[in-house]
């Protein structure tokens, strides 16, 4: 049996998986489609990492069903395996092989020697800065160059899938840059499914084309990034006295609460600019700034997250 | 391909150049010792070369099956204990496995190619063992026929001769024979390792338990355990020095340690394969 071309990369239903007492993931669905990055976040022990092994085939699902290209990863591994490849976090090299060596064994390996060009494993080295160390043994690479050579061992030869863990750990800036770009060309060029896992959302928000974001082993949000953050802009000013301006605000019914030391939030859209420095001066308000306000990622989640607490009345 | 890669990476390894190094200075110690139970019993005038035991019947030949008979039974379970142990549970705690199973290949070939590999390596330092006691014997006490007495090591029962030529073929013949033999707590230890988490575990673990089935099959205590112990069968190559070949004894006993192995060897697998990767 051979994967499915019509078949989405990921398709998750319903995913429990549990470990003794404790339910590491609850309820997940999931769906990667070709052509598009998918990112995954959620703090230590949301269940991110079930998620990869399970994934990966290293785990069975207690309940739900979980498909790559169709197919059950736990049962039919060999099959599934030849369209997807993984970059586990801390990237499990074979240390005794030089960068050259476990690229082209790695890359052989289940298939036939001509699929693998000598040609390709150097400039898959190449791809990720590597072609000056190929033929040192990885032992003595650093922790930025195992990542590297990580990545570089999941793109050869090139998946349909790919699943990335914490890919951006241990490189440097420059590597990051670069290591998006390639990402993006994989997906724009060659219509590759890209899974991305991270504990940090500043590191996935401006690459990825739908965000799962897991806590407790449940999805606390699914969808565009954008629609995280959608609706909790905010008008932040600054006026001296500020009580005074704040009581002048509310006497023209817009609702302003304090934030920080000097400054007050205002909803989006319930003010311009104009109108308030009209407003001010007439009072001898003095309007130090006025600037919208668009939370980043992280502090729209975790509004969401204290949301979500509240709604429940307690942490689950 | 992955049996290539596993090779690669054993050949890379310390361990094959450890079990090396380990197996001639045990060697060498051995040497020493009958050197210096020789002086002491000459008083000091021992001739190295052929007077250090009773030069009647000791010669390199007797030096390098004493030698192989004391390095099968505490060394070379240790040695193949630790091959089987850092297979399974080695690459589980590296991670070297979780990226070898994301890999379009079976879990039947990657333990397949383990297990052959842990075997060539078995039957490498077994081989090596022997042929440096034989080596070691001829150049520093020199041959000729081997004659066998009975004593504490239960070699035999009663004086055995055999023509040098004859003893070599016989040494020959040990080699396989001891590797099967060793091939039943390789297994056991690959067992152990698909149950453990880290290489140093299943190593102890394995070698420990060996340790214990060696003392118990030994024990007279412990005679109605013996013959479900695969220890008490291991130095039945110990026949094959014999002026007359007991081929039936020695295929009984062969078919029963090919079974421990066998069976050790699917409990090894049918875990490998169904567990999961937590």
């Amino acid at each position: 049996m051979t994967a499915q071309d019509d078949e989405p990369p990921v398709l998750a239903a319903g995913v429990c998986k549990r470990f003794g007492t404790r339910t590491a993931l609850d309820g997940l669905d999931l769906e990667v489609r070709p052509g598009e990055i998918v990112g995954l976040a959620g703090p230590n022990g949301s269940g991110k990492t079930t998620l990869l092994k399970l994934l990966a085939g290293f785990l069975s699902p207690d309940e739900g069903d979980v498909r790559l290209f169709g197919q059950d990863p736990f049962r039919q591994q060999k099959s599934v395996m030849r369209d997807v490849r993984f970059a586990f976090a801390p990237p499990p090299l074979l240390g005794s092989l030089t960068a050259r060596e476990q690229l082209s064994y790695l890359a052989r390996l289940g298939r036939r020697r001509a699929e693998v060009t000598r040609a390709d494993v150097a400039a898959t080295l190449a791809l990720v800065g590597l072609e000056e160390r190929a033929d040192d043994r990885v032992e003595t690479f650093s922790f930025g160059m195992r990542q590297r050579l990580n990545l570089a061992q999941a793109l050869l030869p090139r998946p349909r899938l790919l699943v990335l863990d914490e890919p951006n750990d241990g490189l440097d800036p420059l590597a990051v840059i670069e290591l998006r770009g390639i990402l993006r060309t994989l997906r724009d060029e060659h219509g590759l499914a890209i899974l991305l896992s991270s504990h940090l959302l500043i590191e996935v928000e401006e690459l990825v084309d739908r965000l799962l974001v897991l806590v407790e082993g449940r999805t606390l949000f699914a969808g565009a990034p954008a629609r995280l953050t959608a609706g909790r802009e905010r008008i932040l000013i600054e006026a001296e006295p500020r009580d005074a301006a704040r009581e002048l605000l509310a006497k023209r019914g817009i609702p302003a609460t304090p934030e920080g030391a000097v400054a007050l939030a205002l909803p989006a859209g319930s003010v311009e600019l104009v109108d308030v420095v009209e407003l001010f001066n007439a009072r001898g308000i003095r309007l130090e700034s006025f600037r919208r306000d668009v939370p980043t990622l992280e502090a729209a989640l975790l509004a969401t997250l204290q949301g979500e607490v509240e709604r429940n009345g307690r942490t689950r | 391909m992955i049996l290539r890669l596993e090779n690669l990476r054993l050949w890379r390894s310390r361990r094959p150049y450890l079990a090396a190094f380990g197996l001639a200075f045990f060697l060498v110690l051995m040497l020493v010792g009958f050197y210096t139970y020789a002086q002491t019993k000459t008083s000091g005038g021992a001739d190295f070369g052929y007077t250090y035991e009773n030069r009647s019947y000791f010669n390199g030949l007797t030096f390098a099956l004493y030698a192989f008979y004391f390095g099968f039974l505490l060394l070379l379970p240790v040695f193949v204990c630790t091959e089987g142990g850092v297979q399974v549970a080695g690459d589980t705690s590296s991670g070297a496995l979780h990226m070898l199973l994301t890999r379009p290949l079976s879990r039947a070939r990657l333990f397949l190619a383990k297990l052959a590999l842990s075997m060539a390596l078995a039957a490498g330092i077994t081989g090596l063992l022997l042929g440096l006691a034989l080596v070691l014997g001829l150049f520093a006490v020199g041959w000729g026929d081997l004659d066998l007495y009975p004593g504490v090591l239960q070699m035999t029962d009663r004086r055995q001769h055999l023509e040098q030529s004859e003893a070599l073929a016989r040494f020959l013949l040990a080699w396989p024979a001891a590797t099967l033999a060793l091939a039943v707590p390789l297994t056991f230890s690959l067992w152990i390792s698909t149950h453990a988490k880290s290489a140093v575990n299943a190593v102890g673990t394995s070698v420990s338990i060996y340790l214990v089935l060696y003392v118990v099959a030994e024990i007279h205590f412990f005679q109605e355990l013996r013959p479900w112990l695969f220890t008490s069968y291991m130095p039945y190559w110990r026949g094959l020095f014999r002026e007359e070949l007991d081929w039936t004894g020695l295929v009984k006993d062969a078919s029963k340690l090919a079974g421990f192995a066998c069976l050790f060897a699917a409990l090894a697998f049918r875990r490998f394969r169904s567990r999961e990767e937590a």
